[in-house]
């Protein structure tokens, strides 16, 4: 231990600690800022006149907030990958990035659960879904798995904070009055004590062995709220998997986007390194494939059988309607990013960045072709019906929500980055001094 | 200028001739109509005569809806006249006997029907006769599961046995019927019987186990189409399940399966008290930290 000095010891606090907004930091905050409010005006639209606002009907009933539903979630899911599973697996690379992806997997699943009530069309009532709930719908496993994620969720941010609040709360530049209230409020009683870092140590593991469960419960559920449902599309057994592999996949590309963002504007190029990024880039390329593989199961037999039925959903997701955006979901969601992060140049950090970027673009379209296509081809054929209830596009408040629950979920991982530290300063320190001692 | 003027009327020419052929085609292509008669006494009800017509369309035989017929008993007269019908889309159309003809059909028991067909653009006239004998079905049961049909035909003044007829002894079931054992059809006997025993366990009847036994007589030649039912308590008592109140996967949330609430409620427990100790350990981390 001592063979670290304390003068490297402070410059890596220096170096990880939260830092004020500066000119560009603001800026980005007010942006987001003026996405959740207009979000907001859209959705205080939405209540007053209902969801008439929108552009869903009779049969597209489910639009893009579903879609944005089942995409957080899925990129919720990064948080039991890069910290629990890679935990388990004695993975240590991945330690600078696990707050990276709690705080992704925080945010997102806060978001889910708005989302879903959004789409409510009244949400007063929504007390009654605990009050008259039947536990055979999977619509309350998801909401009980949702909020079971969620506060695992919190708690795998909380626990690994402990250290560094302690450290936080002991710098000689001491942030703002607020946040220092704050930090004692969470974590004062912290003194690092062998007891403690014991309990911390164990919860930390029963943490990361409870959530990997929950994680794939949370989106096996989400996709069950589809696959329990006899539409064409859905009616899949492949759902499951089909959506975790997915999930891993976007939360992957999130995390690829986040590392480069931060280590950019925090200048942490001495702790999110280039290896980093190229081992980030590999295990994107094995998500992509694993996708990839997913894909061609989902839509190989019912393809190749084209039951009556199925016919009109997979010929508009194939050469029809929807055929520009899957064709361009699948090249840009999963082709290209495996083109790319082949090679070693491709897994650069503004290459993975630049693929992070098209993995979420790609996930996001996804999901919207799981949810849109398939309302728009029925087994019973639309007969007499409005002809807007024939197409879907979202009305400007679906829009403006959307995007505004978008940079919400951003706006939640700026201020959790601008409140905590977004590598873990304590870990930091641990493994520099156990490299020092080798 | 010529040129075009040619063409021109080498094309009127070309199709004058294709016009002028369809018209002398249409001409010869008028073909005959089959008409096809048969009689049904069907259990104790008014009889009636079923009337189909068929032509040869490319070669094939293919049935002709849309087309009007008379149907007569005995002779083509208006007094005699059963009815005037239409074929449907399968081309075929029935005829009740009617009460007027009451008398005319207690008067000779072997009964003639006439079908005419006037004729149209497509389909020359044409015309079917069925004559049939007056007969009946009598169908009876005995105690260990027999069933006995008696086929009767009214000769002179009275019933008299027929011999030498296929009988098919059959269980009614919807739009279709299963033999009562191995053997379809069975020949009347010089009593004009026959016997078929009932070999089918626990076949599904209604709620009191009635099924319907039916002997008949299919396209006979003499006489036509007969058919006898008969209502048997052979079948197995069919107990409708009500699954409301009880405890099913689409009850209310109050009434789901016992299985289903244990199986999630152990889940929910097992992950929420995992959770629960976590809280817990928390509060002890906070006082090892008080007490250090």
């Amino acid at each position: 231990m001592e063979n670290l000095n304390s003068a490297a010891e402070e410059r890596i606090i220096r170096d990880l600690l939260p830092q004020k907004f500066g000119r560009k930091g603001k800026l980005f905050v007010g942006i987001l800022i003026v996405f959740c409010l207009v979000g907001l005006y859209a959705y205080y639209r939405q209540l007053q006149y209902g969801l008439v606002v929108t552009a869903m009907r009779d049969y597209a009933s489910w639009g893009i907030y579903i879609s944005n539903f089942v995409f957080f979630v899925a990129i919720s899911l990064v948080g039991s990958l890069i910290t629990a599973v890679f935990r388990l697996l004695n993975v240590k690379w991945s330690m600078p990035l696990t707050r990276i992806a709690e705080m992704i997997a925080v945010a997102a699943i806060i978001f889910a659960a708005i989302i879903i009530v959004v789409d409510m069309g009244r949400p007063d009532r929504f007390y009654n879904l605990f009050l008259h709930g039947r536990i055979q719908s999977p619509i309350i496993w998801d909401v009980i798995v949702i909020t079971t994620y969620f506060f695992i969720s919190l708690l795998l941010l909380y626990y690994p904070l402990l250290p560094d609040l302690k450290i936080l709360l002991g710098v000689k530049n001491a942030p703002a009055k607020g946040l220092q209230r704050f930090y004692r409020f969470l974590g004062s009683f912290w003194k690092g004590t062998d007891g403690q870092a014991r309990l911390n140590e164990k919860a930390i593991s029963i943490l990361c062995i409870t959530i990997i469960p929950v994680a794939f419960s949370i989106h096996t559920v989400t996709s069950w709220l589809f696959a329990t449902t006899y539409r064409p599309g859905w009616d899949s057994t492949n759902f499951g998997a089909y959506f975790i592999a997915g999930a891993f996949l976007v939360g992957s590309g999130a995390v690829g986007v986040a590392m480069y963002i931060f280590r950019k504007v925090y200048h942490l190029e001495k702790y999110i390194t280039e290896d980093h990024f190229d081992k980030m880039g590999k295990i994107v390329v094995l998500l992509s494939l694993i996708y990839l593989y997913f894909n061609i199961n989902e839509f190989l037999t019912p393809v190749f059988k084209m039951k009556r039925s199925e016919s009109g959903y997979l010929t508009d997701l194939f050469t029809g309607n929807f055929a520009g955006v899957f064709w361009f979901a699948i090249l840009t969601g999963m082709i290209l990013p495996v083109v790319i992060l082949l090679f070693r140049k491709g897994r650069k950090p503004l290459p993975v960045f630049i693929v992070g970027i098209m993995v979420i673009v790609g996930a996001w379209l996804k999901r919207y072709l799981i949810v849109t296509p398939t309302m728009l081809n029925p087994f019973l054929p639309m007969y007499n019906v409005p002809a807007g209830y024939h197409h879907y596009f979202p009305s400007w408040e679906e829009w403006a929500i959307a995007f505004g629950s978008l940079a919400g979920a951003v706006l939640v991982i700026t201020i959790l980055a601008r409140i905590f530290p977004v590598i873990p300063i304590h870990e930091t320190l641990t493994e520099q001094h156990e490299t020092a001692d080798h | 200028m010529k040129l075009p003027i040619i063409r021109f009327a080498g094309l009127l020419v070309v199709f004058s001739s294709m016009n002028a052929h369809s018209a002398f085609s249409q001409a010869a292509e008028k073909s005959a109509l089959s008409i096809g008669l048969s009689y049904f006494s069907i259990d104790d009800k008014v009889p009636y005569v079923v009337v189909k017509t068929k032509a040869k369309i490319e070669g094939r035989f293919r049935p002709v809806g849309g087309e009007a017929l008379k149907i007569y008993l005995g002779s083509e007269s208006a007094g005699s006249l059963i009815k005037e019908v239409m074929t449907d889309d399968k081309g075929e159309a029935f005829a009740y006997i009617p009460p007027a003809l009451h008398q005319e059909w207690g008067q000779n028991p072997k009964k003639t029907f006439l079908a005419t067909f006037a004729g149209d653009k497509k389909y020359d006239s044409a015309s079917a006769d069925l004559t049939v004998s007056r007969a009946k079905m009598v169908i009876d049961t005995s105690g260990d599961r027999k069933i006995v049909a008696t086929l009767l035909e009214w000769k002179d003044s009275g019933w008299v046995p027929v011999k030498g007829v296929d009988v098919a002894i059959a269980i009614k079931r919807l739009d279709a019927y299963l033999n009562v054992n191995q053997t379809p059809t069975y020949s009347t006997d010089s009593t004009g019987r026959v016997t078929a025993e009932f070999k089918r366990d626990s076949l599904a009847g209604d709620v009191n186990g009635n099924i319907v036994i039916v002997a008949k007589v299919d396209d006979n030649d003499s006489y036509g189409n007969l058919l006898q039912e008969m209502t048997v308590p052979w079948g197995k008592k069919f107990a409708t399940e009500d699954t409301f109140g009880k405890r099913t996967l689409y009850a209310t949330g109050n009434r789901a399966p016992v299985w289903l609430l244990l199986m999630s409620g152990s889940i929910i427990l097992c992950v929420w008290s995992i959770l629960i100790y976590l809280v817990v350990n928390l509060v002890r981390i906070k006082r090892l930290g008080k007490m250090g």
